[in-house]
C-alpha cells in the first residue's frame, strides 16, 4: 500500500488538492428518537454514494441537547448489510448491541465500527445513565461500502476507545492528529478496514496547521466539527459545513481561524455498482431482493426490542 | 426497485398506446397525505380509488372495544379502496390512513368505468386484477382460518418485502391476526432454525 510520509523537501512533487465544492447541510431529520441528523451523503447535491465512495452515508448530529429521561432514546432493532457502519462520538454516549454478539459503549472520542457483512440486526441507544442526566449529543455515523468480494463475509465488531488512536502531535503546538483508520504520516490508527483508507479527528488550535496528503484519485473529504478552518488558504469552512475535494492533486492544508475539530476522510474508491435499498447495499437488485428475503426468514438471527 | 409510477405500471401489463397514457394522466389528480393523516374515514364516502405512488397506506376498522383490526397495506404500486363507498356509494366501513408521507393518484370510479367502454384493453387488464385481488382475499381468508401464524407470517413478506422494516409490528400482528408477542415468537423461532444459513 502507499505510505505516507510527508516529507517536505520533496514538496515540489505535489499539488495541490482542491476544494470541489463546500456544503452546508439541508435541514435534519429524527433517526429513531435519539439521532436528529443532518444526511450529508449521499443527500447533498454532488454527494452520490458513487461520488464519494467507500463512504457512502455520512449522517451528522450536530451538537443537540437532549432532556434527561428514564427510558433512553434511540433506534430500535434495524438490520444492515453489505458495508459498515462507523459511529464517531463526540458528546454523548451510546450503547449498541448486535445480533452477531457484538456491543458495548462508546463515548466522547471513541468509535464504534460494526462490519455488517452478510448481515447484522443491530439497536443503538444513549447509554442509560446518560440518559439520566441528559446533555449534549455530537456524533458522525459513517457507512463504508465493502468490496463485492467482502459483503457476505461474516459479521464483526470492533470498539476502539478514544486511547487506542494513533496520536500525531503536530509543529508548533498546533494540535494533534488522533487517527482512527490508515495514517497521518507515519501514525496508524487502529481500525482493520477492507480497502485503504485513512479516517482521522484534526484537533486545531486557532491559528494552527495540518498538511495532508492522499492520492490523488481517493475520495476525499472533511467536516468541520468545531470552529472555523481555511483550506489552502482561500475556502474558509465552518462548523457543520461539509467540504468535498476534487480527485486531482495530493496535498492540502487546513489552518483553523478558531479553535476547531475537523473529522478528515480519505479513501480508495470502490468501483463496482450500487444497489441500495433501506439498509441495505448491494451490488445487484437480485442481491437486494435476497437480503430482503434472508431478513424476512431469520438469516440475520434475532435481537429483543 | 421497482417502477414507481402508474405509466410504468400500467404498461408492464398491458400495452397501452401513448395517447391513452396521456389521457389517464391529464385526468389523475395527485393527493399528497401526510404520515398519520386520513384519506378516508369511517362513515364518509369517496368516489375514488387510490394508487400509491410513493409512500405507504393501510386500511383498517375499529372494533367496539377501540381495537385495530387491519385489512391491508398499500406500498409503492399497490391500489386501496373502500368498495363500499366507491363501487356501491355507501359509506365507508374502513380507515385509509397514510402510515408515510405519501402521495397517491386519485383515480375516479365512473372515470375507470369510460376506459373499460372506451378500450376493451383495459376492460381485460382491470378485470384480471379485480380477479387477481379476489384470489388474493381467498387465500388470506383461508390463511386466517387454517394457517399457523408462521405460515402466516412468510406469506406476508413473501408479499410485501420490505413492510417488516417500514410498519410497527404490533401492525404487522393485527394484519396477520396475531398477538404482537407471537409476531416476535415467530420471527426468534426463524432465526433459530436459519441464522447464518
Amino acid at each position: 500500500m502507499f505510505h505516507f510520509t510527508f516529507d517536505l523537501l520533496n514538496h515540489q512533487k505535489m499539488t495541490t488538492k482542491q476544494v470541489e465544492q463546500v456544503i452546508t447541510p439541508a435541514g435534519k431529520h429524527f433517526v429513531g428518537n435519539g439521532f436528529f441528523v443532518h444526511n450529508i451523503i449521499p443527500g447533498s447535491q454532488g454527494l452520490s454514494m458513487e461520488r464519494v465512495s467507500p463512504f457512502i452515508l455520512l449522517d451528522y448530529n450536530a451538537p443537540h441537547y437532549f432532556a434527561p429521561t428514564g427510558t433512553p432514546r434511540g433506534v430500535g432493532v434495524h438490520p444492515h448489510r453489505g458495508f459498515e457502519t462507523v459511529t464517531i462520538a463526540y458528546k454523548g454516549r451510546v450503547e449498541h448491541h448486535d445480533s452477531s454478539g457484538g456491543g458495548g459503549v462508546i463515548g466522547e472520542g471513541d468509535v464504534q465500527w460494526m462490519t455488517a457483512a452478510s448481515g447484522v440486526l443491530h439497536k443503538e441507544f444513549h447509554e442509560k445513565e446518560w440518559s439520566k442526566k441528559g446533555g449534549m449529543f455530537q456524533m458522525v455515523q459513517l457507512w463504508v461500502n465493502l468490496p463485492a468480494k467482502d459483503k457476505m463475509s461474516k459479521p464483526k465488531y470492533q470498539a476502539l476507545a478514544n486511547d487506542q488512536m494513533g496520536v500525531y502531535e503536530l509543529e508548533n503546538q498546533a494540535g494533534r492528529i488522533e487517527v482512527i483508520a490508515g495514517a497521518y504520516k507515519t501514525t496508524q490508527g487502529p481500525a482493520s478496514t477492507f480497502t485503504p483508507m485513512h479516517l482521522m479527528n484534526a484537533h486545531l488550535v486557532a491559528g494552527g496547521k495540518a498538511e495532508f496528503n492522499f492520492p490523488a484519485h481517493y475520495n476525499t473529504a472533511l467536516i468541520v466539527l468545531e470552529g472555523k478552518i481555511q483550506v489552502n488558504d482561500e475556502s474558509a469552512v465552518s462548523a457543520n459545513q461539509f467540504a468535498l475535494f476534487q480527485n486531482e492533486g495530493e496535498a492540502f492544508t487546513i489552518e483553523a481561524t478558531e479553535n476547531a475539530i475537523v473529522l478528515v476522510l480519505s479513501g480508495e474508491p470502490i468501483l463496482e455498482p450500487i444497489a441500495h435499498h433501506g439498509p441495505f447495499v448491494m451490488n445487484t437488485k437480485q442481491e437486494l431482493m435476497q437480503a430482503f428475503e434472508d431478513f424476512n426468514e431469520g438469516k440475520f438471527g434475532y435481537l429483543e426490542d | 426497485m421497482k417502477p414507481n409510477t402508474l405509466s410504468t405500471f400500467l404498461t408492464s401489463n398491458i400495452d397501452l398506446k401513448e395517447a391513452f397514457l396521456q389521457l389517464l394522466f391529464s385526468s389523475c389528480q395527485i393527493k399528497q397525505v401526510n404520515k398519520g393523516d386520513y384519506l378516508l374515514q369511517p362513515g364518509e364516502t369517496c368516489t375514488h380509488s387510490f394508487f400509491v405512488k410513493k409512500g405507504l397506506l393501510r386500511q383498517f376498522s375499529l372494533d367496539a372495544k377501540g381495537k385495530e383490526h387491519v385489512l391491508q397495506f398499500a406500498p409503492e404500486n399497490w391500489f386501496m379502496s373502500d368498495r363500499d363507498s366507491v363501487f356501491f356509494h355507501e359509506p365507508a366501513a374502513y380507515y385509509i390512513q397514510a402510515l408515510e408521507n405519501t402521495s397517491v393518484y386519485l383515480i375516479d370510479e365512473p372515470f375507470l368505468t369510460n376506459l373499460a367502454h372506451k378500450d376493451p384493453q383495459f376492460l381485460d387488464f382491470n378485470l384480471n386484477l379485480l380477479h387477481k385481488h379476489i384470489r388474493q382475499l381467498h387465500k388470506r381468508v383461508q390463511l386466517l382460518l387454517s394457517a399457523t401464524a408462521e405460515e402466516r407470517y412468510l406469506d406476508f413478506v413473501h408479499m410485501y418485502p420490505d413492510l417488516m422494516l417500514r410498519v410497527p409490528q404490533i401492525q404487522i400482528a393485527s394484519y396477520l391476526g396475531i398477538t404482537p408477542e407471537s409476531l416476535s415468537r415467530v420471527r426468534s423461532d426463524l432465526a433459530k432454525k436459519n441464522q447464518g444459513r
